[in-house]
Order: structure tokens, then sequence, then C-alpha cells
């Protein structure tokens, strides 16, 4: 019996080390690959070991004005997920108080339909109004990223709230304006900071967008690294550091708020 | 739904983050950069005697992220200095170029008033949208700019309906790359008809080692200029009056050239290969031949690129039975913007900057011009290696003026082209019926065009 | 100082400015999408946009190229979908018992889904690459033929479907964790009480239990496979030879690199249309199995 439980404990942790390592790798694979020059990456004999180099990193930084765009895309990023806040949690709240499920359905569309179909009439629009290659055309076109999500994670946040607490603060003599601002608000932090989280890394990676709605100015890491890539001759080890550095700010994210980034992702579909 | 609410009150610590995040919600103010910054449109004051007559004035100019870019950019001061002109200068690459100007244009901007674009790419696309001020009434005024200098095929490439849409800066033609010491070793000629590059190809074709006989571009819409040549050496054309010849026995013939070099003795991997990935296995020694734009050279010569920088050699196009006809076109030009507000201005920057003496300087950074007297001019050429220098000289006598479908919508006509190819590199043995097929969707192209 | 007619409109006062954004940014592009699609217009100066009726969705549907790319946006969603289901119901049941680094797990298998989907198809264009990639080096060392990858039109198509397997899957996995952890331990005694065996149990209990959040997951997934483009368009653009060519790619093609932007227009609509029947026959699907209305 004990050997049975043994041997069924040895498969399951192969099978957990195999699934693991099949969904890490690709990562180990890059993070090697930045690390080394081009012939390293193309002989077979130096899979694992090598004589690391940074000169890839450097050279990222030195050629491509990498922190540029970085500076762009936190820009956009933290743009985006502020404004999408600043909309999205009151109309959530009065969503959730007020049962106005109608009206999420209106977002929740605003995720089903493919990005694509907005981009030709916003490319038109924003050029003729000048708008093209400008902070506020990423930063409005991300922001139809992240409120549906903002809103949708928060709907089910604030109906997870016990309605007594508005009760008490109501009888406080505060008015429903100042009970959302003075006393949910402050107890919404878990629920924020998952929203906020993903909708941050949505526009982080959003490359559709980008592309279109940027330019040189403008420019966020997505689209400079496909630049990278289309005009350079292929330089596997610039790619890949390109490629670290472009996803070491979401995976840190990821690893040091696990928990909410789960929960965020679990959130809307699990309640459904 | 009881565990995922303990949850939710799990994090008190976030307290602080959070509030920080809203206290931010309010106060956000994103960074509005208004993109068309026009340029000041004040009367021009023409015609002044004065030795700065442009004095006061100034001129966007949007360039590629081009070696001619960084050429002509320490030499502007001494043009700012001559006319006493400002010019402020953007740099975009090739694709965000398009979209960049496409997007000024749509938006009807006066800037940028200067810019270089594809001829052959946008030329037609941009002429017939009325986005290019036609620049015909300039080009004679000043006798000293020579413009019969220039030379005539790649003029013809920047020509639209008649009229002059841009001044060619850089020209190419196809060559062909070969590998000194492979050829050497065994006992092989320089391939001059394309004949003789089959044979070639398959003699140091050796998968088994690693090693390749011919690589080009694979990739369905980049493949179709460098198929072009291909296509003229058998006599053939993609149009010809208006009506689509891609089904020709000839054209044909071209195409099934080129895909079963590439299908028999290529790479692996050859069909999603741009001219990138083919310089670049090139450039790791794997394969004897490649041909491509003479222009590229320099990723095949440089040492930081190429492992066989110095095995390099150079050759006119292979002769097909019509003899060898490579492309030798305008790659880029410089335009005006129709709604530019000082063409005089802009034209004033052209002139200077396709001037002999200009040319001869970013020649001799390695730009091949369109200047036959800078050609001619010993100091002209110290940009190039000398070899390639008359692989050159011998490619623009037989040159035709365009490497890809001459039609408004390139794109389209590029990709229906590139399918034929494609498919007998995929190993589809009859060919005819595609071609046709191909043939009626260009021929569709072509037929769009005329109500334009 | 608010006023009580602020205060008794507070819900439309709150909920409106992000409606109105959402249908300011939402519903002009599609409307103007509607309309353009019924006309032709390169974005000329000179040329207006000419009226053509109904030609450019003739056009798209005698067209060989838009069945293939419906065909192949079909062919990706399904097969994408029911296989991150099927892997990641057996990822989580897997993982579903308590051990030691199950957070360190759940980490990792967020990874695929929050990195950069344009940085990750670059890697695996370095991996699937014939000569030097991962791909056929494990191929190789199990002593199997090399195979092409993203560079033959045959094998595409499947090298993608595994690049959103990999991206995608976790997420079904941890949406079943969280659904597992839902399930009262009640049946399951029952069950052992009973001397039901681990997959009686799975397939009598836990499945009919889960169906409802597998349902939820794979509707998500299914949105999300049909608008698929990061992946593609970084790492094979539809090709090649068009292989890899989806509705989505193929809409961006038509209206940035064709310029057509009617033809592209009708093809959006057509797409649109796709995916919301899909997704309604989803919900009426989930509707029905379930027998209830939620």
């Amino acid at each position: 019996m004990t050997k049975r439980k043994r041997t069924a404990a040895l498969i399951f942790g192969l099978l957990t080390a195999l699934v693991l390592l099949a969904f890490a790798f690709p990562f180990i694979w890059m993070l090697l690959a930045s690390f080394k020059t081009q012939s390293q990456i193309m002989s077979e004999g130096q899979l694992l070991f090598f004589k690391p180099t940074t000169h890839n990193y450097t050279s990222v930084f030195k050629e491509y004005d990498f922190l540029k765009y970085i500076v762009n895309s936190l820009i956009i990023g933290l743009g985006s997920t502020l404004l999408a806040l600043l909309l999205g949690l009151p109309a959530a709240y009065a969503i959730a108080r007020h049962h106005m499920h109608k009206l999420s359905l209106v977002i929740l569309v605003a995720r089903i339909i493919p990005g694509i179909t907005f981009l030709i009439p916003w490319f038109i629009l924003f050029s003729k109004i000048h708008l093209v290659d400008t902070y506020t055309a990423l930063i409005l076109s991300h922001m139809l990223v992240g409120l549906p999500f903002i809103i949708w994670i928060m709907i089910s946040f604030f109906e997870a709230l016990p309605k007594e607490i508005e009760e008490a603060g109501l009888i406080d003599g505060c008015n429903h304006h100042q009970v959302f601002l003075r006393v949910i608000m402050p107890i919404s932090g878990p629920g924020v900071i998952t929203a906020s989280l993903l909708s941050f890394i949505f526009s982080w990676n959003n490359f559709m967008f980008s592309i279109i709605l940027a330019g040189d100015k403008t420019k966020p890491l997505p689209v400079a690294v496909f630049n990278f890539m289309s005009y350079s001759e292929i330089n596997w080890g610039a790619l890949m550091a390109a490629a670290c550095i472009i996803t070491l700010p979401v995976l840190i994210i990821a690893l040091l708020a696990q928990r909410y980034v789960v929960s965020g992702l679990a959130a809307g579909a699990v309640k459904g | 739904m009881n565990k995922s609410r303990k949850r939710w009150f799990g994090g008190g610590l976030t307290l602080a983050l959070a509030a920080s995040l809203l206290a931010g919600c309010g106060g956000n103010s994103d960074n509005n950069s208004a993109s068309g910054s026009n340029s000041p449109s004040a009367p021009a004051a023409s015609g002044s005697a004065a030795a700065k007559p442009f004095e006061g004035k100034s001129i966007n100019l949007v360039t590629a992220n081009h070696p001619w870019a960084e050429a002509i950019k320490p030499l502007i001061p001494d043009f700012e200095a001559a006319t006493g002109m400002k010019v402020n200068v953007e740099s975009f690459f090739e694709d965000q170029l398009t979209q960049k100007l496409t997007v000024q244009f749509t938006a009807g901007s006066e800037t940028p008033d200067v810019f270089m674009f594809r001829p052959l790419q946008e030329g037609k696309l941009f002429f017939k949208n009325g986005w290019l001020h036609p620049l015909d009434e300039y080009v004679n005024k000043d006798p000293n700019y020579d413009f019969a200098d220039i030379s005539k095929s790649a003029v013809g490439t920047a020509t639209v309906d008649g009229k002059i849409a841009g001044i060619p800066i850089i020209t190419e033609q196809e060559i062909l790359y070969y590998r000194k010491d492979l050829l050497q070793a065994a006992g092989i000629e320089v391939p001059k008809t394309i004949d003789e590059l089959v044979v070639a190809a398959k003699k140091l074709h050796d998968p088994s080692k690693g090693m390749y006989g011919f690589v080009a571009r694979g990739q369905r819409s980049p493949l179709v200029t460098q198929v072009s040549s291909f296509l003229y050496g058998e006599g053939a054309d993609f149009l010809k009056d208006d009506k689509a010849t891609i089904n020709t026995p000839e054209a044909v013939k071209a195409f099934t050239t080129y895909g079963t070099l590439l299908k028999d003795y290529g790479p692996p991997g050859v069909l999603n290969m741009s001219w990138p990935q083919a310089f670049g296995i090139f450039g790791q020694g794997k394969v004897a031949f490649l041909t491509d734009a003479n222009s590229l050279y320099k990723n095949a010569t440089d040492p930081a690129k190429s492992q066989v920088a110095d095995k390099v050699g150079f050759a006119p196009f292979p002769a097909g039975s019509a003899g060898s006809k490579p492309y030798n076109i305008t790659s880029w030009g410089l335009a005006v913007n129709a709604k530019s507000a000082d063409k005089e201005a802009a034209w004033e920057f052209i002139k200077w900057a396709t001037s002999k003496e200009i040319v001869l300087k970013t020649q001799e950074k390695g730009n091949p011009g369109a200047r036959a007297s800078v050609w001619d001019n010993p100091e002209g050429t110290t940009g190039f290696p000398p070899e390639l220098v008359a692989v050159i000289k011998e490619s623009v006598k037989g040159g035709v003026d365009h490497d890809r479908p001459t039609v408004i919508n390139v794109g389209e006509a590029r990709d229906a082209v590139g399918e034929i190819v494609q498919k007998i590199m995929t190993g589809e043995k009859n060919i005819q019926p595609v071609a046709d097929k191909a043939n009626e969707a260009l021929q569709a192209i072509i037929d769009q065009d005329k109500n334009k | 100082m608010y006023t009580s007619w602020f205060d008794r409109n507070l819900k439309w006062i709150y909920v409106l400015p992000a409606v109105i954004f959402v249908l300011v940014m939402m519903l002009f592009p599609i409307l103007y999408t509607v309309r353009i699609s019924f006309f032709e217009w390169s974005m000329s100066a000179i040329t207006p946009p000419k009226w053509v009726g109904f030609d450019n969705y003739k056009t798209l549907l005698t067209q060989e190229r838009f069945w293939k790319a419906t065909g192949h946006t079909i062919s990706f969603t399904l097969v994408a979908m029911v296989l991150e289901v099927i892997l990641g119901v057996a990822i989580a049941m897997l993982l579903s018992r308590q051990f030691r680094g199950k957070n360190f797990v759940k980490t990792v298998f967020l990874l695929p889904m929050v990195a950069t989907p344009v940085a990750m198809g670059l890697v695996w264009l370095l991996i699937y690459e014939p000569t030097i990639g991962a791909a056929n080096m494990l191929l190789k060392s199990m002593g199997l033929k090399p195979l092409l990858w993203l560079a033959s039109p045959n094998q595409a198509l499947s090298s993608l479907i595994i690049v959103d397997v990999w991206q995608w899957t976790p997420m079904i996995a941890l949406i079943v964790m969280a659904g597992l952890a839902t399930i009262p331990s009640e049946p399951y005694e029952a069950a052992d009480v009973d001397g039901a065996g681990r997959w009686r149990k799975f397939v009598s209990i836990t499945l009919p239990l889960l169906k409802p959040t597998i349902l939820v997951a794979a509707m998500l997934r299914l949105i999300d496979v049909l608008k698929t483009f990061d992946i593609i368009y970084a790492t094979t653009q539809g090709g090649p030879n068009l292989s890899t060519e989806t509705l989505n790619i193929y809409g961006y093609v038509l209206g940035f690199q064709y310029f057509k932007l009617g033809t592209a227009s009708s093809l959006l609509v057509l797409f649109f249309g796709l995916v919301m029947g899909l997704t309604l026959f989803m919900i009426w699907m989930r509707k029905r199995m379930e027998g209830q209305y939620d």
C-alpha cells in the first residue's frame, strides 16, 4: 500500500515537473539565448553551458532607444489604467448597487468585439484631428481594453461587500457620494489592485492598437520590438534580450502580485 | 464563493497603495503632444535677389531610417548656412514611414514639406491620391542642376502618368552574390546564365553538411521584386499595356526556375525568408549563391554581420533566354507634399540634395545614386568594393525600370504574383492553372486602376 | 455641498461617464465601419468614397481567400479551444491536491498569459526555427524527423495552435482550480462509501459540478482565440502562402496594406457577425445545458 502510494507520488511529481517545464521552457530559452552570441545560438553544442555575454543588452540600449520606448509604455499603461479606474470604479459601484445589469452587458460587449473593428475608424478619425502619434490617442484606445475589465472585476467585488458597511456610513451622516469615497473606496484596495494590475498588463502588452496609432514619438515597447525584428538582420541574441526587457516588468508584477492576478483572471470567469 | 470573498478582504497592507492610485485619478494629465506642428505659412518672398533668399524660412523633412538619411544629415547645416533656411528632420522605419505619411496626407497636413518615398511601392497611390506635387515645372529651371544627368530609367521609375512624382536618390539593381572560396574549391566558373546557375547550385548543394546551393527571398510579397529579374530575363513582364501577363509560358518558366531553385537547393524555412533572413543565412556561410539587390551588399561584406565577409563575390545577374535583364530602379526618391505651404523652399532643398556635389558625397558613403556623372567620377565609386562597381556599371546597361507590377495597389498585386512562386516552392506540379488564376487577380487590380 | 438632486441621480452620474466613453469609442467606430463597408475608398484626397452598395460583400463572399481565412479562423479557434479545455482540466486535476510549492507552480502558470504576446511570438520564432530551433532539436534527440514548423504551409497553423495552447491552457487550469475549490466534499464522501474509483468519481461527480465553470472558461477562450492577432502577426503575418491568414489578419492586410478600406470594413462587419454569433451560440448552449436562467 505504502509502496503504491510512493509510486503514485513519484508519478505525480514527475508529471507536475513535466508540465512545469513545458510552460516555463520558452522563458528559459529566451533568457539563455539573450546571453548568447549569434554563433553560440547557432551551435548545438552550447545549449546550456556557454560563456555568457551581456553584449546583447548593451546593444539594445545603445543602438535602439529602448529607454524611450519603456517610458512610452509606462506613460500609456499608467495613463490608461488611471483614467479607466476613474471612470470604471464609480460605474462598477453603481451597477453593483443598483443592479443595472443591462448596462454591464453594454460594457461586456466591448470585451467581445474584435479590436480590429475599431482600428480603421479610429485611424481615420485620429488622423483627421491630428491625434495619431500622441499619448492621448493611445491612452484612449488602451482604455477601451482596460475599462471593461476594471468594471467587470469591480462589479463582482462590490457585490461581495456587505451592505451593512454602507448603511453604517449613511447613519453617520454621509451622503451616498461620500459613502463611496470615504467608506467604500478605502476598503476596496484588493479589488482595485487586481483590476488595475490587469488593466496595466493589457496596456503594456497591447500591440494591435499601438501599431496603428503610435508613431515615432509615442511608440511603445511591443511595436519597437517588432520593428527591431523587421529591420535588422535576424540577430537572435539581441531580439531575445529585447524580448526579456519587455516581458520582465509584467513577469515581476505577476510574481509579486500572483494572487491578485489569479483572482482577477478567475473572478470574471467563475462568476460568469 | 466564500473563499474568494475572504481573499478580497485579505490584503490590508495594500490599502496605502490603492489610496495613492486613487489620489492619482483626479490629477492625471496625459501628455498630449499634438503631432501636426505646422510650418510657418508666411507668404513667400520669392524672386528676391538677396544672397539668402530663404532667410527665416523653414521646411520639414521626413526620411526613412536609411543610410542615405544618415549621410545627408551632417551636410544639412551647410545648406542651412547657404540658404538661410531651417530644415527640421524626422526619421522613421520603412513601414512606419508609409503609415506616418498616409496619416499626415489624410489629415491634409502641410507637413512634411519634403519626404523620402519608394516610387514603385507607394508612388502611384500617393500621386493618384493627390498627395504629391509634380516636379516637372522645376527640374529644368536651373541649367546647373543638369536634370539630364540623372539616369533615364531611374527617372522613369519615379514618373507617374507622365509627371515627375519625385527625384531619385537611391538606385538599385539585382545582382548575384556568390562564395568565391566555394566556387574555387569546386572548380566552378561564376555562372553567366540562369542555366549555369542552376547547375552550379545543384553541385554545391549538400544539405547533410548544412550547405545549401541557393537562397533568395521566399516570402510571398518580398520575393516578387527579386523574381522580377528572372522574369525579364525570359522576356516576360508582370503586365503589358494594361494586360496582366504573368501566365505566359515565359513568365511561368521564370517563376518555375526561381521557385524550383529555392525548393530544391534552398535552406529549410526559405518560404518564410525575406532579405534579412536570406542575407543572414548567406552570412553564416551556409549558402553558395544569393540573388538580391546590390544596395544591401554590406549585409554580406560587413564582418560584424557576416562570417564570410571576405569571401563574397559579386556578378551581374545571370542571363535568361532573353539576356541578362536585372531591374534597375529607384528604390527611394524625394518628393514634395502637394499641400506644402512653401513649395519653392521644398524644391530648393531637393535641388540641393540631388545636386552633383551632394550626390557625390552621399554616394561616397555607399548610397548608390542616380547621376551618371557621379558614377563616371572615380571619387564617386570609392564607397563600394571595386568588383561591385564593375557589376553595377554592367547591370545598369540592360536594366528594367521596375521590379514589381506598376499599379496603384502594389501590395495586393505583389501578393497575387507571390502566390505562384510560393505554390511552386511548396511542390505544386500543375502550375499553369495557378498562374492563370493569379493573372486574373492581377488583371482585376489593373482594371481597378483605370477607374481612378 | 451636495444637492439632493445630485444624490438622487448619483447612480447615473456614476455610470454615465463610463458608458458614454464606451459608446463613443465603440459605437462610433462600429457605425462608421458599417457605413464604409458600402463604399470604395483608399483615403484619397481627390476621389471621395464611392457608393458601391453590397459590392464589397459580394467580392468577399465569392473570393477563395476570404473563405480560406474564415476556415483558418474557425479551425484555429475550435482546435485551440478544445485542446486548452481538455489539457486545462487535466492539469487542474493533476494539481488539485495539496503539495509543497503549489504557489510556485501557479505563478509559473501565470507567466505565459501575462507575458507580452509579441515578445513571445519572437521567442517561438526562434524555437520553431528549422535549423537552430529547440523544437527540431527535441525531435532529433528523440530520433524523429525534424519539421519545418512555421515555414511550411501545412504545419504553420498547427504550430501557432501550439503557441496558443501554451499561452492559454494555464488560464483554463487556474479557472478550473478555482472552481474545484468550490465543490463541496459530501458527494465524494458518499461515493467513497459506494466504493467508487477515481475515474468514476471524476466522471460522475467532478465533471458535472465543474460543467458551468468549464463552459464559462471555454466561452472566454472562444471569444479571445477568435480575435488572436499579435502572435500570428508577429510570427508569420498570415504566411507562408496565406496558410495562417485568419480573418483578423486579412482584415488588417486589406485595411492597412492594401488601403482598401471599403472591402476591409465589410470583412470586419462579417467577422464581427461571426464573433457575436458564436458568442450568442455559446451563451445559448450554456443556458440550455444548465436548464436555467442566471
